[in-house]
């Protein structure tokens, strides 16, 4: 029997290490995750969130709503570096 | 261990963050990407929140002051400890 | 003497006490879609579902002229009361009458 990597262990992965978040609307962070519930509402730490203009900001620390994220990848650096 | 998730014991889900920055200065940003700043009075299971001492910016720009505040939950994009 | 709640002496604990604490009372309300509400709170529940009396509506609608500009245009209305559903509401803060 295949041993299948539920979603919410492979975010259970990402804890402590960085992820990228991609929200439903033209928004997306990226930060260290520290921890989430199980609706992956998400603690994040040293955030950037960048905006659908381009512009980013520093956070240091936020509890991310989990209900209109998108999609999330592990070990994401957020859209800049993707982009280069 | 208690919903399931590896919670390393540092207490770094959301609800020990929120337990953690209760009374302290928070930034709150809804989906409509107006800000709120002010102290964290409470919270409760939907990100409901009482903010005491709370400033309105709609982008960037102060709009007002409210002494206290109770923004409902479904609005709110993030809370980050300031 | 040691009353036995009107809601009044019962101290902050939960997001929705600072809402109880308005009762009777006016308050400014926030809503989606650029709306603003002030009135008397008669009533609400967990979903935060009002009901206000003697209410000030103001809606905010911002307008696009030939040239491009935008202004804002201001909409007041009055109700005697009126019930709002909780999925609207934004912001709750107690205001001094004025």
């Amino acid at each position: 029997m295949a041993t299948q990597l539920l979603p919410l262990e492979l975010i259970d992965k990402c804890v402590g290490s960085k992820i990228w978040v991609v929200m439903k609307g033209d928004k997306e962070f990226s930060g260290t995750l520290l921890g989430f519930d199980d609706y992956v509402n998400m603690v994040l730490e040293n955030v950037t969130e960048y905006d659908y203009s381009g512009g980013q900001t520093k956070l240091p620390k936020i509890l991310l709503n989990g209900n209109n994220i998108c999609m999330l990848i592990p070990g994401g650096e957020g859209p800049g570096t993707a982009a280069s | 261990m208690e919903n399931g998730n590896l919670n390393q014991g540092e207490g770094k889900d959301p609800s020990a963050f929120l337990s953690e920055i209760i009374g302290n200065a928070v930034t709150v940003k809804l989906n409509s990407g107006v800000v709120y700043r002010g102290e964290l009075q409470s919270i409760d299971g939907y990100m409901n929140l009482a903010l005491e001492k709370c400033e309105e910016y709609v982008d960037g720009v102060k709009k007002r002051s409210y002494g206290d505040a109770f923004v409902r939950g479904n609005n709110v994009m993030y809370i980050s400890a300031d | 003497m040691a009353d036995v709640d009107d809601g009044a002496s019962a101290p902050v604990s939960e997001p929705l006490d600072l809402v109880r604490l308005c009762l009777d009372e006016i308050v400014f309300v926030k809503l989606r879609g650029d709306r603003e509400l002030k009135g008397r709170l008669h009533a609400y529940d967990s979903h935060c579902n009002l009901v206000l009396g003697d209410v000030e509506e103001t809606i905010y609608v911002v307008e696009e002229d030939e040239d491009e500009e935008e202004t804002v245009r201001t909409i007041h209305k009055k109700s005697e009361m009126l019930f709002v559903r909780g999925d609207s509401v934004v912001l709750i803060s107690p205001q001094a009458p004025s």
